[in-house]
C-alpha cells in the first residue's frame, strides 16, 4: 500500500501550492475551514486530525459572492465586456465524507438537469479533490445513516490516517495522474487500516422520503418550526446548501454582475416583486427547508441533500436538530 | 443562427427595443430584436425570457415571436425592474437569456377545442398560444376566449380582443370586468362566475387559463364543477425567479422549478404539488 | 435551579388551565443537557418538560414577534436582560401588555449552550469558554425589571472592573489604528444576518436591509458593503440595543457585536442622557431616539 509520511504532508503542500491554489482544513484565530494555503502566514495550525471544520470548502467551488460579468450602461446603452471565468487551478486537500458529498450535490445542481453552470463548471473542471476517511465520528455526525461511508470519500484520491502515516489510496484517473506527480513522497509499505468507530446516531433512513409526501399540511411542522428564527446560520454553514441570489454592483456607467448565496430561510427570498409571497410565514420557510433537504432533493436526484455533516446542529442558537426532527417524522402518525 | 449564450446559460445577450405601446396604464408592450437582425434564440408559447437592465433582472413570459422577426413581451408594472423598462425608450438596449420554461403542449392540444381564460396580465402568456392557434387554425377546433380585467383601460391588446380574434374563423370572444363602468355595455363580474355562466361543454376541450393566483384557484373550481377533468384543465404558475435554469432554488413548489419544470402544468400535475403557489 | 423550574411549571399549569394565556413560551432539555432550547407550552401535558437551567440563555422576548398580529395571549420566562427586551417592545408598539404574562427570574448567571456544542461537536477550534457566558460576567441587570411574578433571589450585579473599558481602549486607538481594527473584523461577516433575526430590537417590519427600492446596502460579501451593514445596523441599534448578547451568541464567525453595541450605550447615555434602553417602562414615553428635541446635541455627526 502506498503511503505518505505525516512529516511529509507540509512539503507535499508547499509543492502544490507553487501550480494550485491548495485548500488545507486549518484554524484560523477563532474559526477554522479550509483556507488557501498560501494565504496563510506565519504557522499553520493543519487540522487534518481533526473530526472535521467548522466552515465547509463550500467557498472553494462556490464562493460566496461571485461576479459573473461586467456591465457597461449609458443612455440607452447595455453591453456586457466581459465574463469572468475562474480557471485557476485548486486542490481541496483533505475533506471529509460528508463534505465531499456536499459536492456530488452541487454537481448534479449545477451541471446536470438541462443546464451546465458555466461558472462552477469552469472551476469544478480545474479542482482536484483529496478526501480523508473518517474513522472517529463526532457527536453530531451521522453521515452513515444518510447513505455515505465516512472511509470512503467521494475523491479523486482518499489519505486514511494510520498513525505516523497516512495511507494513500488514488480513485480516479486524475487521482492516479496527480499521485504520479507526488510520487517521490509516497513509499510502500504494509499497514493496516483503522476500525471505524460506532456513531454516536444512528437510523434508518429507509422510508423517509415516502412518509414526508403527503406530509406537508402536517400539524408537527408548527411545532418543529416554533423555536426557528429563521436566522439562516443553518444554510450558510451547510455544506450543501446551494441556493444564490444574483445582484448588481454599478458606479456610473460601469458594474458587474455577481451571486451570492441565499438562503430559503430569508422572507424576501421568494417575495415576489408585486408584494406576495408564497411562503408568508417563518413556518413556510422552515418546511421548505427540511423539506428540500429530506424530500425534494430525492425526488428530483434520487438521494436526500443533507449528507449527515452535523453542522447545523452545532450552530443553532435555538438547537434546533435535524436528527431530531427526521427521528420525531418517522415517529408521528401521518395522517394529521 | 443562434446567438443566445447557450455556453453560458446566465450571461445575457444584448437586444434592442424596436417598439414600444401602450396596452393599459400600467401595461406596455416592448418588441425586442438583435442589433444585427433576427431574434436571440426561437421561444414556444408559453416560455418566457429573463429580461434585464443594467440595474436588474426579470422573468417574463414572450407574448409572441413572429417569426425571425421580433419577440413581444407585454411587461406590467408591479416593482422595482418593470418601473424602469416602462421608462426606457426604443432604441434601448436590454439583456436577454432563455428560452425558459417547457411551454405550452401546442401539440398535444392539436385536434381539440380551446378554451382560454385570462385575467389581467395574464393575457399576454395565454396571448401566444392563441395566436398560435390562430396561426394553424385548422389543426385546432372552436377557440373560445373569456377575457376579464378590473376596469375597461386595464384589458390589454383591445385591438386583438375587438376587432381581430372576433373574426377569425370558429372562435367566440367573452369580455368581462369586475365593475359597471358608463361607457361599457359588456358583460360585468368576475371571470370565475362569467365561466359558470357560459357553462362551456367539457367535450372535447382544453381549458388553459392565467391570471392572478386566486383568479386561477376559483377558475379551477370552477372548470371541475362543469365537468371538466384534470387532463383538460392546464395553467401557469409563477414565482419569484433569479437564475431560470434550476439552480438557485428559490422557484421551487415541492420538487418541481418552476422555471424549468413549469410555468404551465396540467391540473393532474398541479395536484400533485404542494399548495404552496 | 430545580425550584426556579418547578415554579414555571406550577404558574404555566396555573396560566393554561385557568385559560389566562394560550401559550407558554420557556426551555426543554434537548437530548444534552447542555442543548436546552426554547420550548412552547400549548398543553398541560407539556409542563412537566419545562425547564429553567444553566443554558437558559435564549432570550425569548424575541418570539413575541411571532405573535404580533395574532391574538394569542403569551406567559413567557424572562431573566434580567430579556425583560428589558419586553420595555423594548411595549415602547415601540409592538405588542400589548395585557397580553403578556411575564415570569421574571432572578438570573445568577447563564452558560452559552452553543459554545459547549463547539466544543463537543469535535470541529476544529481553539476551545470556547464553558463557564458563565462572557455577556454575564457584564451584566448590570440580573434582576427582570418587568414582571407579573419573580422567582429566585434577588442578585448583585455581575459585573467587576470598569464597565467599558474595552470600549476606551479602543476609543484610544489612533484613527487608522481604529479603522484597520474594525476592517479587519468585520470583514470576516459572511452577512448571514442570524444577528438581526435574534434580535429583540430589530423588529421593524421591512427591514432596511431587505429594503431594495433602493437597496441601501448590497449583499456581496465585501469589506465595503460588510462595514456599511455594520454601521447602518449600529446607527439603528443606538438607544435600542438591551444588551442581552444574543447577536454575539449566534454569530456564526465570533464578531465581537456587543463591542460596537456598548460604544452605542455609552455615547447614547453620554450624549442624550442619562439613559440606559429598557430600563423602565411607562406608558406612553418615548426613548432618546423616538423624539426630536430641537437642542439635541449634534457634534458628533
Ligand atoms: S459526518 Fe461522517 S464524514 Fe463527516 S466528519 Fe462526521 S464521520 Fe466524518
Ligand atoms: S439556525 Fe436554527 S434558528 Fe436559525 S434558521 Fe436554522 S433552524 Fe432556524
Ligand atoms: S442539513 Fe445540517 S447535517 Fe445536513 S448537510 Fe446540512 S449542515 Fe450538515
Ligand atoms: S435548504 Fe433552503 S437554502 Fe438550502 S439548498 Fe434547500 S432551498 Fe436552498
Ligand atoms: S451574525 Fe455575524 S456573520 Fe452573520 S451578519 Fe451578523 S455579524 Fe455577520
Ligand atoms: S429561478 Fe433559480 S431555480 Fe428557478
Amino acid at each position: 500500500m502506498q503511503v505518505i509520511d505525516k512529516n511529509k504532508i507540509v512539503p507535499l503542500l508547499d509543492r502544490l501550492s507553487k501550480q494550485s491554489e491548495v485548500f488545507v482544513p486549518t484554524v484560523k484565530g477563532s474559526e477554522s475551514g479550509f483556507y488557501s494555503w498560501n494565504s496563510l502566514n506565519g504557522a499553520k495550525e493543519i487540522a487534518l486530525e481533526a473530526l472535521n471544520v467548522y466552515h465547509s470548502p463550500k467557498n472553494v467551488l462556490f464562493p460566496q459572492t461571485e461576479r459573473m460579468y461586467s456591465i457597461e450602461q449609458g443612455k440607452q446603452v447595455f453591453s456586457i465586456p466581459d465574463t469572468f471565468q475562474d480557471e485557476k487551478s485548486r486542490i481541496i486537500f483533505g475533506i471529509r465524507a460528508c463534505d465531499a458529498k456536499a459536492i456530488t450535490c452541487f454537481d448534479d445542481v449545477f451541471l446536470t438537469h438541462g443546464y451546465e453552470d458555466s461558472f462552477y463548471a469552469t472551476r469544478r473542471k480545474n479542482t482536484i479533490i483529496i478526501g480523508n476517511a473518517c474513522y472517529q465520528p463526532g457527536a453530531n455526525c451521522f453521515c452513515s445513516s444518510m447513505g455515505i461511508n465516512p472511509v470512503q470519500p467521494d475523491a479523486d484520491v482518499v489519505i486514511h490516517d494510520a498513525g505516523t502515516v497516512y495511507a494513500w489510496e488514488a480513485i480516479t484517473v486524475t487521482g492516479q495522474q496527480f499521485t504520479e506527480q507526488v510520487q517521490d513522497l509516497l513509499e510502500e509499505k504494509d499497514l493496516g487500516l483503522p476500525q471505524l468507530k460506532p456513531f454516536s446516531t444512528e437510523f434508518d433512513y429507509d422510508g423517509v422520503v415516502e412518509k414526508l409526501q403527503g406530509m406537508f399540511d402536517h400539524e408537527i411542522w408548527h411545532e418543529l418550526a416554533e423555536p426557528c428564527m429563521n436566522c439562516g446560520t443553518c444554510t450558510y454553514m451547510c455544506p450543501s446548501c446551494h441556493c444564490f441570489d444574483i445582484q448588481v454592483k454599478i458606479w456610473g456607467d460601469k458594474g458587474y454582475r455577481f451571486r451570492c448565496w441565499d438562503s430559503c430561510m430569508y422572507t424576501e427570498y421568494t417575495a415576489e416583486a408585486g408584494g406576495g409571497n408564497p411562503r408568508p410565514d417563518s413556518q413556510d420557510r422552515f418546511r421548505n427547508r427540511f423539506l428540500h433537504k429530506l424530500e425534494f432533493f430525492t425526488e428530483r436526484y434520487d438521494y436526500p441533500l443533507c449528507t449527515g455533516c452535523g453542522r447545523c446542529i452545532s450552530v443553532c442558537p435555538n438547537g434546533i436538530n435535524i436528527i431530531d426532527i427526521i427521528k420525531r417524522i418517522k415517529e408521528v402518525d401521518k395522517i394529521v | 443562427m443562434c446567438s443566445c449564450n447557450c455556453e453560458q446559460p446566465l450571461v445575457p445577450s444584448i437586444v434592442e427595443v424596436i417598439d414600444i405601446v401602450d396596452e393599459t396604464p400600467d401595461v406596455r408592450s416592448f418588441y425586442v430584436k438583435c442589433s444585427e437582425g433576427g431574434v436571440p434564440y426561437s421561444v414556444q408559447p408559453g416560455q418566457c425570457s429573463m429580461l434585464s437592465l443594467p440595474a436588474g433582472e426579470g422573468m417574463f413570459s414572450c407574448t409572441w415571436q413572429e417569426g425571425n422577426e421580433y419577440q413581444h413581451y407585454a411587461i406590467k408594472k408591479v416593482g422595482l425592474l418593470t418601473e424602469e423598462l416602462h421608462s426606457i425608450e426604443i432604441g434601448q438596449k436590454l439583456g436577454i437569456r432563455g428560452p425558459y420554461g417547457n411551454g405550452f403542449p401546442v401539440e398535444a392540444c392539436k385536434g381539440k377545442d380551446m378554451l382560454f381564460i385570462a385575467g389581467g396580465i395574464g393575457l399576454a402568456p395565454l396571448r401566444s398560444f392563441i395566436k398560435y392557434c390562430f396561426k394553424h387554425r385548422d389543426d385546432y377546433g372552436k377557440i373560445d376566449i373569456l377575457y376579464g380585467s378590473r376596469s375597461y383601460a386595464d384589458l390589454c391588446f383591445k385591438d386583438e380582443l375587438f376587432n381581430l380574434w372576433p373574426q377569425e374563423k370558429n372562435t367566440q370572444v367573452y369580455v368581462t370586468i369586475d365593475n359597471a363602468e358608463p361607457e361599457w355595455d359588456g358583460h360585468v363580474g368576475f371571470v370565475p362566475s362569467y365561466l359558470e355562466e357560459l357553462n362551456p361543454n367539457p367535450n372535447g376541450k382544453i381549458a388553459v387559463t392565467c391570471g392572478p393566483p386566486i383568479m386561477i384557484k376559483f377558475v379551477l373550481q370552477s372548470l371541475e364543477k362543469m365537468g371538466y377533468i384534470d387532463d383538460q384543465v392546464i395553467t401557469t404558475l409563477e414565482m419569484r425567479m433569479k437564475c431560470g435554469i434550476g439552480k438557485c432554488g428559490r422557484c421551487n413548489v415541492g420538487s418541481q422549478y418552476i422555471c424549468v419544470d413549469g410555468p404551465v402544468f396540467t391540473r393532474t400535475q398541479l395536484r400533485q404539488l404542494p399548495q404552496e403557489w | 435551579m430545580t425550584d426556579i423550574t418547578l415554579k414555571i411549571r406550577e404558574i404555566a399549569t396555573r396560566l393554561l388551565q385557568s385559560d389566562q394565556v394560550d401559550v407558554f413560551v420557556g426551555w426543554e432539555k434537548g437530548p444534552q443537557e447542555y442543548q436546552t432550547r426554547p420550548f412552547f407550552v400549548r398543553r398541560v401535558e407539556d409542563v412537566e418538560k419545562l425547564v429553567f437551567n444553566e443554558y437558559s440563555i435564549h432570550n425569548l422576548t424575541n418570539y413575541l414577534l411571532k405573535y404580533r398580529d395574532s391574538t394569542d395571549r403569551v406567559g413567557l420566562v424572562v431573566k434580567g436582560c430579556d425583560s428589558r427586551g419586553i420595555v423594548r417592545l411595549l415602547q415601540d408598539n409592538q405588542f400589548k401588555r395585557n397580553r403578556l404574562y411575564i415570569v421574571g427570574v432572578c438570573c445568577p448567571g447563564i452558560k452559552d449552550p452553543l459554545k459547549i456544542a463547539k466544543n463537543q461537536s469535535g470541529l476544529a477550534c481553539p476551545p470556547n469558554n464553558e463557564e458563565i457566558a462572557d455577556k454575564c460576567t457584564r451584566c448590570l441587570v440580573p434582576n427582570p425589571i418587568i414582571y407579573d411574578e419573580l422567582l429566585g433571589e434577588s442578585q448583585e450585579p455581575h459585573n467587576s472592573g470598569e464597565r467599558f473599558s474595552e470600549i476606551k481602549t479602543i476609543e484610544n486607538m489612533d484613527p487608522n489604528q481604529r479603522y484597520q481594527f474594525f476592517e479587519d473584523t468585520l470583514t470576516q461577516c459572511i452577512r448571514c444576518y442570524a444577528c438581526r433575526q435574534v434580535c429583540v430590537a430589530c423588529n421593524c417590519r421591512t427591514c432596511i436591509f431587505d429594503e431594495m427600492k433602493p437597496q441601501w446596502v448590497g449583499r456581496e460579501n465585501s469589506t465595503t458593503d460588510n462595514m456599511m451593514y455594520h454601521l447602518v445596523k449600529a446607527m439603528h441599534m443606538a438607544g435600542r440595543c438591551i444588551e442581552c448578547g444574543e447577536c454575539e451568541r449566534v454569530c456564526p464567525v465570533n464578531i465581537p457585536l456587543m463591542l460596537i453595541n456598548s460604544k452605542l450605550v455609552k455615547d447614547m447615555d453620554h450624549f442624550f442622557g442619562s439613559y440606559e434602553a429598557g430600563m423602565e417602562y411607562v406608558e406612553g414615553q418615548k426613548p432618546p431616539l423616538s423624539v426630536y428635541n430641537p437642542d439635541d446635541p449634534d457634534d458628533f455627526i
